[in-house]
């Protein structure tokens, strides 16, 4: 029914979406884990990276340097918005947290519209070269953004399993007020992990520079993609988020193969039906439910 | 009695000054804010008395405005039925989507919304392209006849009709606020043990409020719908998804007037800054911000308490002998 070569660019493409998904969705775990929030505004930080990537590309001539840019800029915006807004706002519900960095967003993508403008920007895709897999020519960038994933998935097991302030964090995801009562300062971790996840953020933005067009509503455009990504994954788990991410790319390039507006439905009918069956998503723990 | 006289002397003001609005302000602009605010009635009670926080409501307002699309498009002429068949229908959705959502926490419940908009969108903008002619979207502005006493086709009339409507819908809150039934809303959002503790049902509650809510928001959306003369599927685009949420609160959640208020400030600012410099958004957003860190009160919830105290200190100073 559908031919080979289709069918493998078509995984290949999901897996890179899905990549970009992860990057983005494990930031706005980890914040719901351990400070229980909801951090909208990481779309924010997605779209600062995307941005800077742009610029930089426009100024220097290469797209890996503007990555690495949009990173430092998203960690910088990150830890500003974190030190003006967030500290205030620790305590309070979830929903709160949810309305006011949705504010954030907002106010940031009007930002983003003053300096920028409206128009869509294109970023040319910084590597050309392709590579032969079962006869079906693959983009080596799509390849490079999913091994960037999976490092960064190594890499983010590795902080939390072996580094003193990755255990404590995941300490923290556990039982805060315990961490707290160890002596630990758990608003220098909220800051850390919340830095951890601006830059992550930033990362997806300016790799995913690329593959779309660089505008301003980019944020809200994924926004609902990498909600549920968190949600299928079950908040706070990060196997979880990244098995969640590459379902969802699956199901978003290969279902746009069988039949166009699936793509953009899909995602969502699962995810109504995983919720309404098993509310705490594929790999949450009990723990979280409060 | 003396309640029931204060009961309707806070409708009256109210609507006077929203009167105010159609007498200072243009048309177009009192149409858009009474519109818009009966869409924020239905947010408000949702997020202010029973506690759930959606970012689908845009959905509902598709719910609403299809089905009247729908009938003046294809069927009839007659507006009053394409309303009513709006409300009929958005009372079934809700009723049907309520029994599975209300069941979720209030985050989770915000999500499962947004999702349900998404699909709506895509469902009304490409899997039902043939009927609903996608992105194009439905123009019935020509197909619609005047009607006898109130003509919805004229702008005119059609703000003394949403305005009445709105008014009706204003006082039906206003009583479910002193009802039982509100009360056990308000209990359903503060403590639900203690509630089911007094045997009442929680789930039933939250699904009443629920239905009445979004049989509102169709409501709404059938009225932009007869107002427009057209339908499209960007009526709930997820870009949008939030306006009624980011409304309410800067209106002040769990008011009376917030909605209104909210609706005024955001309806003119959007206005009047989209004239002035072209991304109101950062203005919007910052004032949202602003008004979750200065405690949450938003415009009437701050101002409330001012005018209470600055009428009764003249009460006092009068010596009124009720007081």
């Amino acid at each position: 029914m559908m031919d080979m070569q289709l069918l493998i660019s078509g995984v290949i493409f999901g897996l890179s979406i899905g990549s970009i998904f992860f990057l983005l969705a494990i930031g706005l775990s980890l914040c719901f884990g351990l400070m229980r929030i909801i951090s909208l505004d990481q779309l924010l930080y997605y779209s600062v990276g995307a941005y800077i990537t742009f610029t930089i590309h426009v100024v220097t001539g290469n797209t890996w340097l503007g990555v690495l840019g949009g990173m430092v800029a998203a960690g910088i915006v990150s830890l500003v918005v974190e030190r003006f807004v967030f500290t205030r706002i620790y305590e309070r519900d979830i929903a709160f947290t949810m309305i006011a960095s949705f504010g954030i967003l907002f106010a940031g993508i009007g930002a983003i519209k003053y300096v920028w403008g409206l128009a869509p920007r294109p970023v040319p895709i910084p590597m050309e070269a392709q590579v032969t897999i079962l006869g079906t020519a693959i983009p080596v960038y799509r390849l490079i953004v999913v091994g960037i994933s999976l490092l960064v998935y190594g890499g983010i097991w590795l902080f939390l399993n072996r580094s003193i302030i990755g255990k404590a964090i995941r300490a923290g995801i556990e039982d805060v007020e315990h961490v707290e009562g160890l002596g630990v300062n758990v608003y220098k971790l909220f800051t850390v992990t919340f830095i951890i996840a601006g830059i992550l953020s930033g990362l997806a933005g300016g790799l995913h520079a690329s593959l779309i067009m660089v505008d301003p509503q980019m944020g809200l455009e994924v926004l609902a993609f990498v909600f549920m990504v968190v949600i299928i994954g079950g908040l706070g788990s990060i196997k979880g988020t990244l098995a969640s991410a590459f379902i969802v790319g699956q199901v978003v390039s290969l279902g746009s193969l069988v039949y166009a507006p699936l793509a953009q439905m899909a995602p969502f009918a699962i995810m109504l039906l995983i919720l309404l069956v098993k509310p705490t998503g594929l790999y949450g723990s009990k723990l979280l439910k409060r | 009695m003396l309640n029931i006289f204060r009961w309707w002397w806070g409708i009256l003001l109210a609507f006077f000054l929203l009167a105010m609005v159609r007498v200072f302000l243009p048309l177009p602009f009192a149409n858009e804010v009474i519109i818009f605010s009966i869409y924020t009635m239905g947010c408000n009670f949702l997020l202010g008395r029973v506690g759930f926080i959606s970012f689908g409501q845009p959905a509902y307002l598709a719910v609403g405005a299809y089905p009247t699309a729908f009938y003046l498009y294809y069927f009839g002429q007659n507006p009053y039925i394409g309303i009513l068949l709006g409300i009929v229908v958005g009372m079934i959705v809700s009723a049907m989507v309520g029994a599975f959502f209300v069941r979720l926490r209030s985050d989770y419940f915000a999500l499962v919304n947004l999702a349900l908009a998404v699909i709506v969108f895509y469902l009304m903008e490409k899997v039902l392209a043939t009927i609903t002619h996608g992105d194009n979207g439905l123009w019935f502005l020509a197909n619609m006849s005047s009607t006898p006493v109130l003509d919805l086709t004229k702008p005119r009339d059609f703000f003394i009709f949403s305005f009445l409507a709105a008014m009706a819908i204003w006082a039906f809150y206003k009583y479910l606020d002193d009802s039982i039934f509100g009360a056990c809303c308000m209990a359903t959002k503060t403590n639900e043990d203690k509630l089911r503790f007094l045997g009442y049902s929680n789930y039933s509650i939250r699904w009443m409020a629920f239905i009445i809510a979004n049989t509102t928001t169709a409501f709404a959306g059938s009225l932009y719908a007869v107002y427009l003369g057209f339908v499209s599927p960007a009526i709930t685009s997820p870009a949008r998804a939030a306006d009624p949420v980011v409304v309410t609160i800067l209106g002040g959640v769990g008011t009376l007037y917030g909605p209104i208020v909210g609706t005024v400030a955001y309806t003119g600012m959007k206005d009047l800054l989209s004239g002035w410099i072209a991304n109101w958004e950062l203005f919007i957003g910052l004032l949202l911000v602003f008004i979750m860190l200065a405690g949450e009160k938003g415009i009437w919830g701050t101002l409330e308490p001012i005018l209470r105290r600055a009428y009764f200190r003249k009460r006092l100073l009068q010596g009124s002998p009720e007081s």
